[in-house]
C-alpha cells in the first residue's frame, strides 16, 4: 500500500514537474517577443524616451489560480481532502460516508464550542487580524428600546426578540423607520414567523445517508426541502401580516417580503390576493415578488391552459411595469412549465429565446428543466434524443457559474436521458462539458456525483466494449467514484458479453476492496461467470485462486459477522472452478461443506468429480466419493457406481463396498 | 407514396383490386400469373375457397361495430395474408376482368397501380421487406387517426395541422367507398366482384343475392357513423399501441418505427442520420426559434432603492453555494479558498499585509517622538529622562501604531500630573 502510495506520489510529482516545463518553455518565448517589442517601439517613436509599464496590481489569488492550474486530476491518488492521513483513507463507500461526515461534524463541534464559549477564545494571535477565527457574539449587546437594538436583532436574526422589540417600540410611542420595518417583515417572512433553528446547535441530520450507492433517486435529495416546507407553513394573522398591517403606508419593498414569504411557506392564494392589493395601491412590483408569483402560478390554477395563461399574464404585467426579468425569472418560468404537461414542450423555447432577447443567457439549471421538460422520467423515449443533442450543441465548451440552486442538477438530469436513451455519444460530451473550466463545480455534493458517476459507468457498460469500459474504470475507481455492488454486476456482464473472463480475480480483489465481497448475490453471480466455462490452465489457475479466496471470504465469521450462506449453486461453482484447475484436494475439501450445509450437490458435478478423479488414478477416492454420494441418497448413484466399476481398476474389498451400497439404493428405490 | 399503398390496400378489401392487371403490361401479367400459379397451381378450389372467406371477413367486420378498418391492426400480423390474397383475387377475377376494362380506366390511375406493382416484385425478393414497408403504410395511417382525436377532447394547444389530418382522414373513406357514390347503392365493380365469386360456388344465385344484401347493408352505414367508427378505431389502435408509444400526443416518426421493428434491438441507430443532418439541423435549432414578444429587449429597469444585498440574496447565495462542490481538488486550491476565508497571507507576499490604517503615516511620526514631549512634561530632572527613555523604546516598537504611542504617551503624561504633588514634595 505504501509502496504504491510513494510510486503514485513519484508520478504525481513527474507529471506536475513536466507541465510545468511545458508552461515554461510556452512562455519564454512569449517573454522575449515582449521585451523585443517593447525594445522596438521607442527605437520608432522617439530614442529617448523611456515607457515604463504601468504597475499591474494581481488579484490576491492569482498565483495560486496559476499554480492549481498546472495540477491534473491523479487518477491514482485519492480525493484531495482524504489525504491527510493514509491510515484513515477510505476505501469503500460507506467508509468514505462516515470519513466526510466526521470531518464535517468535527468543525461543527469545534464552531458549536467557539460560539458557546466565547470568553476562552478572545486571545487574538493573528496578525493581522483574521476575523472568521473569532467568535460570533450570539447575545444582543445592546439592552435598552431602541431602533438600533432593533436592528441589531435583525442582524443576529432573532425573529422572536425583534418582534417583541419592535412592539415595545411602538408601545413606547417611537416610530420606527420604513426601511428597518422592511428589515423586519424580510427576517419574519423568511424564517415564517419562527426562530431560525441555531446552526451551531448540533442538529439530529436526517440520515439520507443509508444507501446512496444503490440506485439512488434524485427525489431523495429533494426530500429534506420538502420536509421542511411541511413542517412550516404560513400560519394566518401572524406577525408578518399584523406589522404589514400596521404600516400606515407600504412600500414594495414591503409587499414584496410579504408575497416572497407566503410563497416560501405555501400561502399562494393569499400571495396573489396581496399583489392584487399592491396593484390597488397604484405600486410597482419588483422583479423577485414576480419570480415569488410565477413560482407560485402553477399552484394556483389546475388546468395546464390556465396555469400557463397565468404565468404569460404575470410576464405581461412586468412588461408593463418595465420590469427588466432576471435569470431567476426564467428558471421559474421554466421550472413552472414542467408542471403544464404538452404546453411545457411548446413554450419551452419561446421562453427561452425570449431571455436570450433581453440578453439573459440560460445557466445549466434553465436546460436542467428544458431536458425535463422533454424527458419525464418513467415516461418511453420516443423520436427526442435530438433535444438533448440540442441542449449540449448549445452548452458544449462553455464554461458556467453558479447562479441557481438548480444548476447541480444538470448533469445527472442529462446523464439520465442518456442511460434512458443509451446515447453513449451524448454522455461522453456532458462528461467533456464537465471538465470545461469551474464546471465540476456544479456537479453538485457527494450524493449528486455519486448518482452521476454511477449512471455514467453503468451507460458505458451496457454500451462500449471492456477495453473502453476498464479504461474508465481505471480512471474512475476508486479515486472519485465508489462503484456499488449493482454497478459492479454491470461490469461483470460486460466482461461477460467481451468475453474476458479472465479478469475476474482483478475484479474480484476491487470487489472485495470496495467492501462488497458480502454481497451475496455478486458472489454467487462470479462464481456462475466462474464456473460457466474452460479456460486455459493458466487462467484456471487464477481462476482457482480467486475461487479459494472467496471461499475465504465464506468462511470469515470473525468478528461475529456471519456474511455470506452457502447456497447449492455457489458450492457447486465453487467445486468445478477447483476441479477445472486440477485442485483435487481443495475441490474433496469443499464437497465436505455440502454435507456440513445441508446442501445437495448435483449429477453433473459429481460426474465431473468423478472424471478428474479418475485422471488421477485415486481408486479409493472414487470410491469414497460414491459412498457420499449414496449418503445424500441421490438417484445418480447407480449410475455413478456403474461407472466407476467400468471405469477403475477396483480390489476385491472395493467391489464389495460397492456392490453393497448399489444394493441400498436398489432397495431405498 | 403511402398514401397510394393504402389506399391501394383499401381497394384490395374492396375487391376492386382485380381490375389492376389490365393496366399491367403483359410481361408483368405473365411474370404473376407464373408466379400465382406456381403458388397456388396445386389446388385451384382453395384459393377461391380463401378468397370467399376473404369476403365474408369483409362483411363480417362491417356490421361489427369496428368497420372494416377495425381489422387493420389485427391484420398487421396477416399482412402477408393480404398480399397472398391480392393475388388470389387477380387470379379469380381473370375472367371478369375484360368487363371491367372500362370502368377501371375510370377508377385506377398509373400511378397508383406502380407502387402495387413494386411491391408485387419485391414480394418475390423478399418478403421482409414487403411486410415491413406495409406496416409503414399502416402506421402512417394510425398517426393520422390518432391525431383526429384531439378535436373530440379539444386540447388548448394549438394545432396548425389539424386540416391535412381531415383531409387524410376523408381520403380513406373516399377510397374506401370510391366508386359507391356514383350509383345508388352498390358500385357495379363490387358487383361484378359478387357475381364472379358467387359463380364460384354451388348455388350460385343464392349466393350472389346474399353478398350483394350484405354489401348493401354495408354501404347503408351513414357517414357520420363511419366518421365516429374512425375515432373509435382510433382509440382502440391508440390502446394497441399503449406498449410503444404511451405518450401519444407527440408526433410519431414513422420510419424510424419502422427501424424498431425491424431490428428489434430495443433501441434506434439514426444517431447516424442525425449527424448527417447536423448541419440542416443546426440551422433550424429551436434555440433560435421564435420568442413570446412580450418583453422588449433595451428597456431599463426602474431604480429601485437598493439597500445592499437583503436577507432573500444571501440565502440565495448560501443556497447556491450549499448545493455546488466547494470541495478543493489540491492543495493550491485549498489555499485559495483560505485566501478567500482571509486565514492566509495573501500572495504576492506583501509586509504590510493588514497594515492598511498605517500606509499613509509616514516614518518619521514613528521614530522622531520628542514633539510630544515638549507640552506638559518638566524640561529636565528624572521624569524628562524617564520619558525620554520611553519614547525611545516607542521608536523602535514596530507593533504599534502611531495612535498607540501617542495613547502611551498621554498615559504618562496624566500619570505624572496626577502624581504632582508626590514629586513636588520629593525634590521640587
Amino acid at each position: 500500500m505504501a509502496s504504491s502510495c510513494s510510486q503514485a506520489l513519484r508520478h504525481h510529482v513527474c507529471k506536475s514537474n513536466r507541465i510545468l516545463r511545458v508552461y515554461l518553455q510556452k512562455s519564454w518565448p512569449n517573454r522575449s517577443f515582449v521585451l523585443s517589442s517593447a525594445a522596438d517601439q521607442p527605437a520608432v517613436s522617439s530614442p529617448e524616451e523611456i515607457v515604463i509599464p504601468r504597475k499591474k496590481t494581481w488579484s490576491k489569488e492569482a498565483v495560486l489560480q496559476a499554480l492549481a492550474s498546472t495540477v491534473n486530476r491523479d487518477p491514482t491518488a485519492s480525493d484531495y481532502r482524504l489525504q491527510d492521513d493514509p491510515y484513515l483513507t477510505p476505501k469503500t463507500s460507506s467508509e468514505f460516508k462516515l470519513f466526510s461526515l466526521s470531518q464535517e461534524s468535527g468543525k461543527n463541534a469545534a464552531k458549536y464550542f467557539i460560539n458557546t464559549y466565547p470568553k476562552y477564545f478572545q486571545k487574538d494571535y493573528a496578525q493581522p487580524h483574521i476575523p472568521c477565527l473569532m467568535p460570533e457574539t450570539l447575545e444582543a449587546q445592546i439592552e435598552e428600546v431602541s431602533e438600533a437594538a432593533l436592528i441589531e436583532r435583525i442582524q443576529m436574526r432573532k425573529v422572536k426578540a425583534a418582534v417583541d422589540l419592535y412592539d415595545q417600540l411602538l408601545q413606547a410611542g417611537t416610530s420606527v423607520s420604513l426601511d428597518v420595518t422592511n428589515q423586519l417583515l424580510d427576517l419574519i417572512c423568511f424564517y415564517g414567523d419562527s426562530d431560525p433553528a441555531q446552526e451551531n446547535v448540533p442538529e439530529q441530520r436526517n440520515e439520507e445517508t443509508e444507501d446512496i450507492q444503490d440506485e439512488p433517486q434524485a427525489k431523495k435529495g429533494r426530500a429534506p426541502k420538502a420536509n421542511d416546507l411541511l413542517k412550516a407553513t404560513w400560519k394566518e394573522n401572524n406577525n408578518a401580516e399584523r406589522i404589514f398591517a400596521l404600516l400606515s403606508e407600504p412600500n414594495p419593498h414591503s409587499y414584496s417580503a410579504l408575497i416572497r414569504g407566503m410563497v416560501k411557506y405555501g400561502a399562494y392564494s393569499k400571495a396573489f390576493s396581496i399583489y392584487t392589493d399592491l396593484l390597488n395601491n397604484r405600486l410597482k412590483a419588483d422583479v423577485h415578488t414576480f419570480n415569488a408569483l410565477i413560482t407560485a402560478a402553477p399552484e394556483v390554477k389546475e388546468k395546464y391552459n390556465e396555469k400557463w395563461e397565468l404565468i404569460v399574464d404575470l410576464l405581461k404585467q412586468m412588461a408593463e411595469q418595465k420590469v427588466k426579468p432576471n435569470l431567476l425569472t426564467l428558471n421559474t418560468v421554466l421550472k413552472a412549465l414542467r408542471r403544464c404537461g404538452t404546453l411545457g414542450k411548446s413554450q419551452a423555447f419561446p421562453v427561452i429565446s425570449e431571455m436570450k432577447a433581453l440578453s439573459i443567457e440560460p445557466s445549466l439549471a434553465s436546460y436542467n428543466h428544458l431536458l425535463a421538460i422533454f424527458y419525464k422520467p418513467g415516461a418511453p423515449i420516443q423520436g427526442q434524443t435530438d433535444i438533448l443533442q440540442e441542449v449540449m450543441n448549445e452548452v458544449s465548451g462553455k464554461s458556467f457559474t453558479p447562479q441557481d440552486p438548480d444548476d447541480a442538477q444538470f448533469f445527472i438530469t442529462a446523464l439520465r436521458i442518456c442511460l434512458d436513451t443509451k446515447d453513449m455519444e451524448q454522455a461522453y460530451r456532458v462528461h467533456e462539458l464537465l471538465g470545461v473550466g469551474e464546471n465540476w463545480r456544479l456537479l453538485g455534493n457527494d450524493f449528486q456525483q455519486n448518482i452521476y458517476h454511477a449512471r455514467f459507468f453503468s451507460l458505458l457498460c451496457m454500451m462500449e466494449n471492456i477495453d473502453v469500459v476498464l479504461k474508465w474504470y481505471r480512471d474512475l475507481v476508486p479515486s472519485v467514484y465508489y462503484p456499488s455492488s449493482n454497478v459492479m454486476r454491470d461490469l461483470l456482464q460486460a466482461l461477460d458479453t467481451d468475453n474476458r473472463l479472465d479478469l475476474i480475480p482483478q475484479i474480484w480483489k476491487d470487489i472485495k476492496q470496495l467492501g462488497h465481497g458480502n454481497r451475496q448475490k455478486l458472489v454467487e453471480e462470479l462464481l456462475t461467470l466462474m464456473a460457466r466455462e474452460k479456460h486455459n490452465q493458466e487462467v484456471q489457475e487464477s481462476l482457482a485462486e480467486c475461487a479459494l479466496d472467496i471461499k475465504k471470504m465464506y468462511d470469515a465469521g470473525d468478528r461475529g459477522k456471519v456474511m455470506l450462506s452457502w447456497t447449492a449453486t455457489s458450492l457447486s461453482d465453487l467445486t468445478s472452478v477447483l476441479l477445472a484447475a486440477q485442485r483435487r484436494q481443495d475441490a474433496w475439501e469443499m464437497l465436505k461443506l455440502f454435507k456440513a450445509h445441508n446442501r445437495v450437490p448435483s449429477e453433473e458435478l459429481l460426474n465431473k468429480f468423478l472424471t478428474c478423479i479418475k485422471d488421477s488414478g485415486d481408486v479409493d477416492q472414487a470410491v469414497e466419493l460414491v459412498q457420499i454420494t449414496a449418503g445424500f441418497c441421490l438417484p445418480e448413484t447407480p449410475k455413478l457406481i456403474q461407472r466407476v466399476q467400468q471405469e477403475f481398476e477396483l480390489s476385491e474389498q472395493q467391489k464389495n463396498i460397492l456392490s453393497d451400497l448399489e444394493l441400498q439404493t436398489f432397495n431405498s428405490d | 407514396m403511402y398514401r397510394r399503398l393504402l389506399i391501394n390496400i383499401y381497394q384490395v378489401r374492396n375487391g376492386l383490386i382485380h381490375t389492376q392487371n389490365t393496366r399491367l403490361p403483359s410481361t408483368k401479367c405473365k411474370e404473376r400469373e407464373s408466379l400465382a400459379s406456381a403458388i397456388w397451381a396445386p389446388c385451384t378450389a382453395r384459393p377461391l375457397g380463401t378468397s370467399s372467406i376473404f369476403f365474408n371477413e369483409n362483411k363480417e367486420s362491417s356490421t361489427s361495430q369496428l368497420e372494416d378498418k377495425g381489422k387493420k391492426p389485427e391484420e398487421n400480423e396477416a399482412n402477408a395474408e393480404i398480399n397472398t390474397a391480392e393475388q388470389k383475387k387477380t387470379e379469380v377475377n381473370e375472367g371478369t376482368k375484360k368487363s371491367n376494362a372500362a370502368l377501371t380506366s375510370q377508377l385506377e390511375t398509373e400511378p397508383v397501380v406502380k407502387p402495387e406493382d413494386s411491391n408485387q416484385v419485391e414480394k418475390s425478393k423478399s418478403g421482409k421487406e414487403n411486410l415491413l414497408e406495409l406496416l409503414g403504410a399502416m402506421k402512417v395511417e394510425v398517426t393520422t387517426v390518432r391525431k383526429i382525436r384531439p378535436s373530440k377532447t379539444p386540447r388548448m394547444s394549438e394545432r396548425p395541422d389539424q386540416e391535412p389530418m381531415e383531409s387524410a382522414h376523408s381520403m380513406f373513406q373516399h377510397a374506401a367507398a370510391e366508386g359507391s357514390q356514383q350509383h345508388g347503392t352498390l358500385n357495379p365493380a363490387l358487383a361484378a366482384a359478387v357475381s364472379a365469386a358467387a359463380s364460384t360456388l354451388p348455388n350460385k344465385h343464392q349466393a350472389e343475392s346474399e353478398l350483394l344484401k350484405q354489401l348493401r347493408k354495408h354501404e347503408a352505414v351513414p357517414d357520420t357513423k363511419r366518421r365516429a367508427d374512425g375515432q373509435n378505431l382510433g382509440h382502440i389502435i391508440a390502446d394497441m399501441k399503449v406498449g410503444r408509444q404511451a405518450n401519444g400526443r407527440s408526433n410519431a416518426r414513422p420510419t424510424s418505427q419502422i427501424r424498431f421493428d425491424d431490428d428489434g434491438k430495443g433501441y434506434t441507430q439514426d444517431r447516424g442520420i442525425i449527424g448527417e443532418l447536423d448541419g440542416v439541423r443546426r440551422r433550424k435549432s429551436p434555440f433560435t426559434s421564435k420568442r413570446l414578444n412580450i418583453f422588449t429587449a433595451g428597456v431599463e429597469q426602474d431604480a429601485l432603492s437598493h439597500l445592499g444585498p437583503t436577507l432573500w440574496d444571501i440565502d440565495l447565495a448560501n443556497q447556491i453555494v450549499q448545493t455546488t462542490n466547494q470541495m478543493p481538488r489540491n492543495g493550491f486550491e485549498e489555499m485559495i479558498q483560505w485566501t478567500k476565508e482571509g486565514k492566509l497571507w495573501q500572495y504576492p507576499i506583501n509586509n504590510e499585509a493588514g497594515l492598511e490604517e498605517e500606509a499613509s503615516v509616514p516614518f518619521h511620526e514613528h521614530v522622531f517622538l520628542e514633539k510630544h514631549l515638549d507640552e506638559s512634561f518638566p524640561r529636565q530632572g528624572p521624569v524628562r529622562h524617564f520619558m525620554e527613555l520611553v519614547i525611545t523604546g516607542l521608536a523602535k516598537n514596530h507593533h504599534l501604531t502611531v495612535q498607540q504611542k501617542k495613547e502611551h504617551i498621554d498615559w504618562f503624561r496624566d500619570y505624572f500630573q496626577q502624581k504632582d504633588d508626590v514629586l513636588k514634595e520629593a525634590e521640587a
